[in-house]
């Protein structure tokens, strides 16, 4: 069991606080993804789980036992680093069997786990080479053979894939997976890109500026994000955000869109928001051909197509701009008007505060 | 880029280039060819006042014979090497110690203690020449090669530790950080990750400070007295006859006694390779 739970947690340099309190619990063999925005402190949390960096308040546990005040080398993790950190005068063979070698394990032991792992990442071939013969996909694989041999409980990697090209980062991330469903070992992956945290985690945490902002599965987030920080972060071309108003009617709320149209919504769960609210709805949710509950007219400004889809950004009359997501095939050109359809069951409503006040889950 | 490489400089620089660059050269080399030349010169020339112009002979082999059947140079070479050997090794080790604690251990205090290693470099050495050969007396260290190493340890262990904390600090820090998450000792990590990186750090270092204290002639004069102890720099001058100065056998003993560094650079030459942490990082 390496369960890995973390109460309180908070970080300080000096009077700066990087962390501000952080709750969370990851399951003994989940695939955790810390996602968010560049300086939020995703990789300074995975670093105070690893031991390189003190906690200043709260406590941590791995496996039921308390890590708050142990050392890295006590914490029986294993850590991938972005920079992939290999030891460049020793072979890759030597580099993988490094860690065992300097606690004591016996050689012919090392040999039979540095062959296993050789053998699951595709590096046989390459055992006696130097880091500096490898290719950066190679390194990371050998930067991941090091973690795996000591077969530690839990599995940290600190952006692993961002310094390889996308075709390769497509291939380690499916690599990844499979590396996860074989070893059902728990893992916690910093990333800052949402597809990497959307295809591979069973829980996402969404940080922003040291805190927690959302934690769910990857479609939870999607669907029924908490707040407008999660809306917008989750989710490519971003979320659109609509400033409008909102009047009870009957059994719902009535919201005024811009153009002077207005959409029908369910009532939320709580109270009516007084005073200004932000409606969302994803670009893949609108229609540019018009069809939904409402219509809203623009200007297309930029059309991206792309084969498999066309993306328009269009500008309503009163400013707003909303990005759309079309078929392939789809020909509005720049300068052309386009009718966007919303869908009433899409919408998302948010308070003045950027709380979410109804989710449009299109699972329901 | 600054210099311009002399290919892509003007034909007229370049002309200039290829006449001045020899002669520049020449007259840096003037002092050692000058040594050279009076080491093979007969003492008559000298007698002679011919002390620049072309030998009336060929005297080298005498003279360098003289050197090493007229005065115990043989013994002063030792004493240098029993200096200096020591002495490199001490300093170096010391110093990658330091380097290591003080470029990756945050503690209250590693600014100022590394700050006191810079600050011991630009004390004039001159002025501790009274209190040193005093402390030495008292400690029962004067006139002896240990007295000599451990003040050279002391004295060169200052610039070492600045030159090896700022390599250590160029090293990629993730090394060091994937080690202590793989269970790796501190102790371990400085062995087997940090010290091979340092290759061409230590091998540098040992050639300067193996330069700096085999021709060190200050200290070697002021702890030491007797031939039993005194390294060659010193020792040259008892070459001199007690009424004549024999210059060309002094210079025929400083050739002889210039050539350990030299040999010492070319020993160290293939360490000197750029781009060890090649592969470490995503480079």
């Amino acid at each position: 069991m390496a369960d890995v739970t973390l109460k309180g947690v908070t970080k300080q340099f000096g009077a700066h606080a990087v962390i501000k309190g952080v709750d969370l619990s990851v399951a003994d063999g989940e695939f955790c993804v810390f996602v968010g925005p560049s300086g939020c402190g995703k990789s300074t949390l995975l670093r105070m789980i690893a031991g390189l960096e003190d906690i200043s308040g709260g406590t941590l546990s791995i496996g039921g036992r308390d890590m708050t005040n142990v050392g890295p080398s006590e914490r029986g993790v294993a850590m991938v680093f972005q920079s992939y950190a290999l030891y460049p005068h020793m072979t890759v063979r030597d580099n993988i069997g490094f860690g065992l070698k300097m606690t004591g394990h016996a050689k012919a032991d090392i040999d039979a786990r540095v062959a296993e792992a050789a053998r699951m990442l595709q590096l046989d071939a390459l055992l006696e080479r130097k880091p500096g013969q490898l290719s950066g996909g190679q390194r990371q694989r050998v930067a991941i053979g090091r973690a795996i041999v000591r077969k530690p409980e839990v599995f940290l990697f600190d952006e692993p894939l961002s310094n390889l090209d996308a075709a390769l980062r497509v291939q380690m991330r499916i690599e990844l997976s499979h590396l996860h469903a074989d070893l059902k070992a728990t893992m916690i992956y910093v990333t800052h890109d949402q597809v990497e945290a959307m295809t591979m985690a069973d829980k996402i945490v969404v940080l922003s500026a040291g805190r927690i902002e959302q934690v769910g599965s990857p479609l939870d987030l999607y669907h029924r994000p908490d707040n407008l920080f999660v809306a917008g972060f989750i989710g490519s071309p971003k979320m659109n955000f609509i400033k409008t108003r909102t009047t009870a009617a009957g059994a719902g709320v009535t919201v005024t869109l811009p153009g002077g149209g207005t959409l029908s919504l369910p009532a939320p769960a709580g109270d009516l928001p007084k005073g200004e609210v932000t409606l969302g709805v994803r670009p893949e949710h609108l229609s540019a051909t018009g069809e939904g509950d409402a219509t809203l007219t623009g200007t297309v400004r930029v059309a991206e197509h792309l084969g498999s889809e066309t993306l328009y950004f269009a500008a309503l009359p009163d400013g707003t701009e909303l990005s759309v997501k079309a078929d392939g095939l789809s020909g509005l050109r720049v300068g052309d008007a386009i009718t966007i359809g919303i869908p009433a069951s899409a919408c998302h409503l948010f308070d003045g505060e950027g709380k979410a006040v109804l989710n449009g889950d299109l699972r329901r | 880029m600054f210099p311009t490489p002399i290919q892509k400089a003007s034909p007229l620089t370049q002309k200039a280039y290829v006449i001045l660059l020899p002669i520049a050269l020449v007259l840096w080399l003037l002092p050692l060819i000058g040594v050279a030349i009076t080491s093979v010169r007969p003492a008559s020339d000298l007698a002679a006042g011919n002390y620049f112009g072309v030998p009336s002979g060929f005297a080298g082999v005498d003279n360098y014979t003289a050197v090493f059947r007229d005065s115990p140079i043989g013994l002063y070479i030792l004493n240098s090497f029993k200096v200096t050997i020591p002495t490199v090794i001490g300093s170096v080790a010391l110093a990658s110690l330091m380097g290591f604690a003080l470029s990756v251990y945050k503690f209250r205090g590693n600014l100022i203690v590394f700050f006191m290693f810079v600050a011991g470099n630009f004390i004039p050495f001159q002025i501790l020449m009274v209190p040193v050969r005093d402390f030495t007396l008292k400690a029962g260290l004067y006139d002896t090669t240990l007295g000599l190493v451990l003040f050279h340890i002391a004295f060169q262990t200052g610039f070492c530790t600045l030159f090896m904390r700022n390599f250590i600090r160029g090293l990629p820090f993730s090394l060091i950080e994937a080690a202590r998450v793989e269970g790796v000792s501190e102790w371990k990590i400085f062995v087997h990750v940090v010290l091979p990186l340092m290759r061409p750090a230590i091998a540098a270092l040992s050639v300067l400070v193996f330069t700096f204290v085999w021709n060190d002639y200050f200290w070697a004069t002021v702890l030491v007295q007797g031939s039993h102890a005194m390294p060659v720099t010193a020792g040259l001058y008892s070459l001199n006859g007690q009424w004549v100065a024999a210059w060309h056998l002094v210079s025929a003993g400083a050739i002889v006694a210039a050539l350990p560094p030299v040999a010492m650079f070319f020993l160290m030459q293939r360490h000197f390779i750029a781009g060890l942490t090649l592969g470490a990082t995503k480079g």
